[in-house]
């Protein structure tokens, strides 16, 4: 039969409109009754909505990117950057800029006096988040970051950048978990190997007293 | 409503008419921004993901893509802005009507992005066309685009009609840039002004030429 396969498209794009609207009546009293600010299409729902935006938000993915953020300790309130410089040279575009502080004889300090990224150029690969050693950078996901002017809005120094670890450890939840498993693993390990270098040193010290008691008896 | 927004003078502020007016004619302006369809990179397809159901731009009055310039109120300028697209671009914009909107979607168009230190891309279309608001991202998503255009609402919503730059006389287009030699390597700017300078030294290149011709000879 003619146009029998465009009977068979229009039918497809007929039963996703009524799964919209099916759907719409299946959840009483609507499915933008759930959770008014944050909306996540569950994966059994069929049709496809409108996510009313300036309302309602959905919810992203833990791996969801935009821009760099940088962590500082809730606890100690200390920057976890040591101004390495790693994620500078990284950077695609090249939009980090750092400058490692020094005390007063001009020796560097393992923190960043400055530390500016240009997100009007950044391109929100992740690089620098990847890179870092210190896990001290991380990808935000706020992305409601729309300025009227180019300079100096869109060059975050420091002040604009740092988050704490707590706000890190909401938007990131099984990474949080993860990192903090290998930093418990990593205690435990420097905990072993510390006891074990102790317990060496001991039998070394033990070793050499007996050695000398020996030559002293010798000696006599 | 306009109060939040409007400063009025000491002069003006028992007269209402004129702060009213500024109210429904922001209101009506802001209420049916019609961008201009025009897509330059991957950006675009951000901007389409808006203009569809899931996001749905018409919620905010402006579903109305236009493509003419001439029915269009804001240029959302989405992707990057080569030295060869930057006329007419620029072009574009002049021949929008006033009042006219530029939005710079996306790292490139704000800024160059990746490719600010290229050769063939200019790094931020601001540099010939005035941005009313940037949006940053690579690419920005859609409900980030979404955003810039609410902030471009409320800035329209505090704009007046009394200092507004449109309605007067003077027509305030933009020259529109000319393709030329300009797209070189500045880094060798001196090596190459060199070579040309020897060029233009008619004699000693004929010459070199020569010598060349009998040397190969």
């Amino acid at each position: 039969m003619v146009g029998k396969g465009i009977l068979r498209g229009l039918t497809t794009t007929a039963r996703h409109l009524l799964e919209t609207y099916l759907d719409d009546v299946k959840k009483i009293p609507s499915r933008y009754a759930y959770d008014r600010h944050f909306i996540k299409q569950p994966l059994e729902e069929k049709g496809i909505f409108t996510i009313q935006y300036p309302e309602e938000r959905r919810v992203l993915p833990e791996r969801f990117r935009y821009v760099p953020m940088l962590l500082y300790d809730a606890d100690t309130g200390e920057d976890r950057c040591t101004a390495c410089g790693i994620c500078a040279k990284v950077c695609p575009t090249q939009c980090i800029w750092i400058v490692r502080e020094e005390d007063k004889t001009g020796k560097p300090l393992p923190r960043s006096q400055e530390f500016y990224i240009d997100i009007s150029i950044c391109m929100g690969c992740g690089f620098c988040a990847e890179f870092c050693p210190f896990d001290s950078i991380k990808m935000n996901h706020d992305y409601e970051i729309a300025v009227y002017n180019r300079y100096p809005d869109l060059v975050l120094s420091k002040d604009d950048l740092v988050v704490p670890t707590t706000y890190y450890a909401q938007l990131y939840p099984e990474a949080w978990a993860a990192e903090e498993r290998a930093r418990e693993e990593e205690r435990k390990r420097k905990a072993a190997r510390e006891k074990a270098l102790a317990a060496k040193r001991a039998a070394k010290a033990k070793a050499a007293a007996k050695k000398k008691d020996e030559q002293k008896d010798a000696g006599k | 409503m306009a109060d939040e927004y409007l400063e009025v003078p000491p002069e003006l502020s028992r007269n209402v008419f004129l702060t009213t007016l500024d109210t429904v004619y922001n209101w009506s302006r802001r209420s049916s921004l019609w961008p201009m369809m025009f897509g330059l990179a991957c950006c675009a397809i951000e901007m389409i993901a808006v203009a569809a159901s899931r996001y749905d731009l018409a919620r905010f009055g402006m579903e109305v893509m236009r493509p003419s310039p001439r029915q269009a109120d804001v240029m959302i300028v989405s992707g990057t802005v080569t030295k060869k697209m930057v006329p007419q671009i620029v072009r574009l914009y002049n021949q929008m009507p006033q009042p006219r909107y530029v939005v710079a979607m996306g790292a490139c168009a704000t800024g160059g992005g990746p490719f600010k230190e290229g050769y063939n891309v200019v790094s931020g279309v601001d540099k010939f066309i005035p941005v009313d608001v940037y949006i940053p991202g690579c690419p920005p998503t859609p409900e980030a685009l979404l955003y810039g255009m609410m902030r471009l609402q409320e800035k329209i919503k505090r704009q007046s009609v009394k200092t507004v730059p449109w309605y007067r006389k003077e027509r305030d287009d933009i020259p529109v840039p000319v393709l030329g030699p300009d797209i070189l390597d500045l880094r060798r700017k001196e090596e190459i002004k060199k070579i040309s300078a020897q060029l233009a030294d008619s004699e000693k290149y004929l010459e070199r030429l020569e010598t060349k011709t009998t040397q190969k000879a």
